[in-house]
C-alpha cells in the first residue's frame, strides 16, 4: 500500500558540531537555516534539529567528569496534572518549556531566573471531559515567536521576548470532537505544523499548517480518507468515524520541502473483523492514512508519498511516534522511524520506500514478522469478537514509547528504548459515539499482562540504526518512558520511571553517574550551553496514559508517587 | 487532491441517519455514529456493557472487574451518590466528567451495571 511521487533527491547536510562557544551567541532570528544548522549551544526544535538526532555535540560534560555533575537549578511550574511530558527548547541562553494546561515558561538558562510566563485561559469544562489531557509535550520556536498547542484545539504564538500573545488560532472544534493538541508544533519556512490528537477518537485526525506570521491556516490534511483514493479504503463509510491524527511532532526535510509526519491508529482500536478485515468488521479495508508515515509538501499540504506501516491496524500500534532520523549510508539517503508495535522502519528519504525493518522489542506477536525488504506484515493476528486466547504483545502502551531515542553521529549508534509487556484482550463490538460529544471507541476490554518470556521489563539498546545490530543493552525492571539524550562527551542520558537520571558510557553502556529527581520521568531531556557552560535539562513528573498503569502493576514507588507534580531539573558540573 | 468536508459538516447528516435508523427500529449500522444522550431525559437506552468496551475500559479493566489506571468497580464500597457525582463531575487528572454526555437515567444504568458485576467465567 504505497504511493510515490517522482523521486526527488533528498540531501540534508549533517551539521556536525563538537564545539562549545565560550561566550553566548548573539541573539538572531530563528529560521529554517538556523534550525537545520543545529548549533549545539541551542536546542531549537522538538527533535533538537530537523535531522531528528536528539543529540548535543557539546562535550564539556563528558565520560571523564560526569561524576561531578550536580543540580544547577530547578523550576517548579505548578499545577502539573499528569506530570511533565514536554521537551524543553533553548535559544541564545534562554530555556523555554511547557507544562500541563499549556503553561509556558521562559527562563534564564544559566540561573533559572524567570524571564516570562504565559498561562492560557482554557475551556475548563471541556478539559474536564477529556481523557488524554491536560498534558503538553512541547513548543516550537521561529520568527521571534514561541508556538504552543492547547487541548481545546488552538495554536497560540507568543512573542519570544515578552511572552505576550501575537495570535491565537482555533483550528479544531474541540468542544464537539473532545480532543485537541498535546504534541509540540514544528516550525519550518514560515509555517507552523501541528497534528491533532485522535486514534481511538472517532474523527478524521487532521494535520494543520498555519502561517507563522499571521496565524492564518494554510492547509489541513485529513489522515482519515484525506484523498478520494484513501476514502475507498474504508468500507461502509467508516471513514466518517475513522480516528487517525498525528499527535506527535514530525520533522522537515529542507532538501525537498517535505514534512514527514507519523499518523495515529484507526478507531475502534480493536476490530472484530477477524482475518476478513478487507470486507468485514468495523472499518473494512486498509484504512488509509492511519498508522502511516506521510510525506507532505510544506507549502501546500499535498501528499507526496506515504508508507502505511500497518495496513488495517487492529492493535493500536500506530505510527504517531514523531521520531524521524535522517542518515546517509552507502550512497543512500535514509529516514529511520520507530513504530509503536516495536519495529524500526528504515526508508528511502526520497519516497518512503522501505529499505529495512528490524524489531527492537523482544515480545511481539501481533505479527510473526515484517518483511524487511517490502514492509509486508507476515502472519498477522486479526481477532473476532470474544476473548483472545494468547495475550497480545506488546501491550497497548507499545514496544516503543512516543518519546524519542537518540542518534550519536560520533559512535554511529542509535540509543533507543524497548518495552516488554503484553495484554489480555476481549474484543467487543462497539458503535462509535459522536453525539453530543465524540467519545472514545476502544472496542475491547483489556488488562496488562506479563510477556511469555517472564517478567515485564524495559531496555535501553545501543544499536546500528540501519541494520539493528546491537552493541549493548541495559535492562530496567519497569519500562522507562522518557526520551534519551546522547552527547559529544561520549555520554548517553536516560531518565527512568523511578526518578533516576542515568548517564552511561556511549561506547560500552557502563553506568558512570546517576541522580534521583524524586519523580518519575516521562518527557524530554536536552543539553545546551549558556554563558559558555554546558547544562543538561530534564523534566520530571509522572502520570498519564502509560504511566498510570505503573502503580497497579508494579506497586511502589509508583503507588505513592504523585501524578500531579512536576519539576524541571537542570544539571551542570560542580 | 481534494480534501473532504470537515467533520463538523457531517454531523447533521449523521444525526438524520441515526434518527431514521431509530425510527425504523433498526440498529444503527456500524458506520453510523450513535448518540449517547437519548432525547427523553428520564430514559436510558445505553448499552453499558458496550460503553465499558468503548470508553470506560481504558482505565477500569475487564469491564470494571479489575483495577487498571482507575479503581476496580466490582464490589466497590462507594455509595451510589458518590459514583453518580464522580461520573457527572469527574476528578482532575483521573476521571473525565460525563455530566453533559449522560443523563440521570444513563448514570443510573451505569450504577446498576457496576452493582451487578460478577467475576467472569472462563
Amino acid at each position: 500500500m504505497k504511493r510515490r511521487t517522482k523521486g526527488l533527491a533528498a540531501t540534508v547536510a549533517f551539521a556536525a558540531g563538537a564545539l562549545i562557544a565560550a561566550t553566548p551567541s548573539l541573539a538572531q532570528q530563528i529560521d529554517t537555516a538556523r534550525i537545520a544548522a543545529g548549533d549545539p549551544n541551542d536546542w531549537l526544535t522538538y527533535h533538537g534539529s530537523y535531522n531528528g538526532y536528539h543529540y548535543s555535540g557539546l562535550d564539556q560534560i563528558n565520560a571523564g567528569n560526569v561524576k561531578d555533575l550536580d543540580v544547577a537549578w530547578i523550576h517548579v511550574p505548578g499545577h502539573s496534572t499528569r506530570g511533565l511530558q514536554s521537551m524543553p527548547l533553548v535559544a541564545d541562553g534562554i530555556l523555554y518549556y511547557s507544562g500541563s494546561y499549556s503553561r509556558v515558561f521562559a527562563l534564564d538558562g544559566a540561573t533559572g531566573k524567570l524571564v516570562w510566563s504565559y498561562f492560557p485561559e482554557l475551556n475548563d469544562a471541556l478539559v474536564a471531559r477529556q481523557t488524554h489531557s491536560p498534558y503538553n509535550r512541547g513548543l516550537a520556536l521561529g520568527e521571534g515567536k514561541v508556538f504552543v498547542g492547547t487541548v481545546d484545539g488552538r495554536l497560540i504564538a507568543l512573542d519570544m521576548k515578552t511572552g505576550k500573545p501575537v495570535w491565537d488560532t482555533q483550528l479544531q472544534d474541540s468542544e464537539k470532537l473532545t480532543v485537541g493538541f498535546t504534541g509540540a508544533p514544528l516550525y519550518a519556512k514560515g509555517s507552523v505544523v501541528i497534528g491533532s490528537q485522535g486514534g481511538e477518537w472517532p474523527n478524521r485526525g487532521p494535520i494543520f499548517a498555519v502561517d507563522a506570521a499571521t496565524g492564518k491556516k494554510k492547509w489541513e490534511f485529513l489522515t482519515v480518507a484525506g484523498t478520494e483514493d484513501a476514502k475507498k479504503t474504508w468500507g461502509n463509510d467508516s471513514w466518517r468515524t475513522g480516528g487517525g491524527g498525528g499527535w506527535m511532532t514530525g520533522t522537515y526535510n529542507s532538501a525537498d520541502n517535505t514534512v514527514w509526519w507519523g499518523t495515529a491508529n484507526p478507531a475502534p482500536l480493536y476490530d472484530w473483523s477477524g482475518p476478513d478485515f478487507m470486507t468485514k468488521g468495523a472499518r473494512p479495508g486498509t484504512n488509509l492514512y492511519t498508522t502511516s508515515v506521510l510525506g507532505l509538501d510544506l507549502d501546500s499540504g499535498k501528499l507526496k508519498f506515504y508508507h502505511q506501516e500497518l495496513p488495517h491496524d487492529a492493535w493500536d500500534f500506530d505510527s504517531a511516534v514523531g521520531e524521524f532520523i535522517m542518515l546517509d549510508r552507502d550512497g543512500k539517503q535514509l529516514m529511520v522511524h520507530p513504530n509503536k508495535g516495536g519495529f524500526i522502519f528504515v526508508y528511502d528519504r526520497a519516497d518512503a520506500k522501505v529499505e529495512n525493518v528490524w524489531p527492537i522489542a523482544q515480545n511481539i506477536n501481533f505479527v510473526k514478522t515484517i518483511d524487511p525488504k517490502t514492509g509486508e506484515l507476515i502472519g498477522r493476528r486479526d481477532f473476532g469478537v470474544g476473548k483472545v486466547a494468547e495475550p497480545l504483545c506488546p501491550h497497548i502502551s507499545g514496544g516503543v514509547s512516543w518519546n524519542s531515542g537518540s542518534y550519536d553521529p560520533k559512535t554511529g549508534l542509535y540509543y533507543k528504548l524497548g518495552q516488554e509487556w503484553c495484554m489480555t484482550l476481549e474484543v467487543v463490538k462497539t458503535t462509535p459515539v459522536t453525539e453530543p460529544q465524540v467519545q472514545l471507541n476502544i472496542g475491547a476490554n483489556f488488562k496488562i499482562a506479563k510477556p511469555p518470556s517472564g517478567e515485564i521489563y524495559g531496555h535501553l539498546d545501543a544499536r546500528d540504526p540501519i541494520t539493528g545490530a546491537k552493541k549493548w543493552e541495559v535492562r530496567y525492571p519497569e519500562p522507562p518512558l522518557a526520551s534519551v539524550l546522547s552527547t559529544g562527551g561520549n555520554l548517553v542520558f536516560l531518565p527512568d520511571t523511578r526518578g533516576i537520571v542515568h548517564a552511561y558510557d556511549a561506547e560500552t553502556g557502563k553506568e558512570l553517574w546517576n541522580h534521583n529527581d524524586g519523580l518519575g520521568h516521562q518527557g524530554g531531556i536536552i543539553s545546551y550551553a549558556a554563558g559558555g557552560k554546558q547544562y543538561v535539562a530534564v523534566v520530571a513528573g509522572f502520570g498519564g496514559m502509560a504511566s498510570d498503569d505503573y502503580a497497579p502493576t508494579f506497586g511502589e514507588p509508583y503507588k505513592s508517587m504523585p501524578r500531579d507534580e512536576g519539576v524541571l531539573v537542570v544539571y551542570s558540573l560542580k | 487532491m481534494t480534501l473532504s468536508a470537515p467533520i463538523s459538516a457531517l454531523a447533521p447528516a449523521l444525526a438524520l441517519a441515526l434518527a431514521l435508523a431509530l425510527a425504523l427500529g433498526a440498529a444503527a449500522p456500524a458506520a453510523l455514529a450513535q448518540s449517547a444522550a437519548p432525547a427523553a431525559p428520564g430514559v436510558s437506552t445505553l448499552d453499558v456493557n458496550q460503553l465499558f468496551a468503548t470508553t470506560c475500559g481504558w482505565c477500569h479493566s475487564e469491564g470494571g472487574r479489575e483495577a487498571g489506571k482507575g479503581p476496580q468497580l466490582m464490589n466497590t464500597k462507594r455509595s451510589d451518590d458518590f459514583i453518580r457525582h464522580r461520573i457527572k463531575y469527574g476528578k482532575e487528572g483521573g476521571m473525565p466528567a460525563f455530566g453533559t454526555t449522560f443523563n440521570d437515567a444513563d448514570i443510573d444504568a451505569i450504577i446498576r451495571y457496576i452493582r451487578a458485576l460478577k467475576p467472569q467465567q472462563d
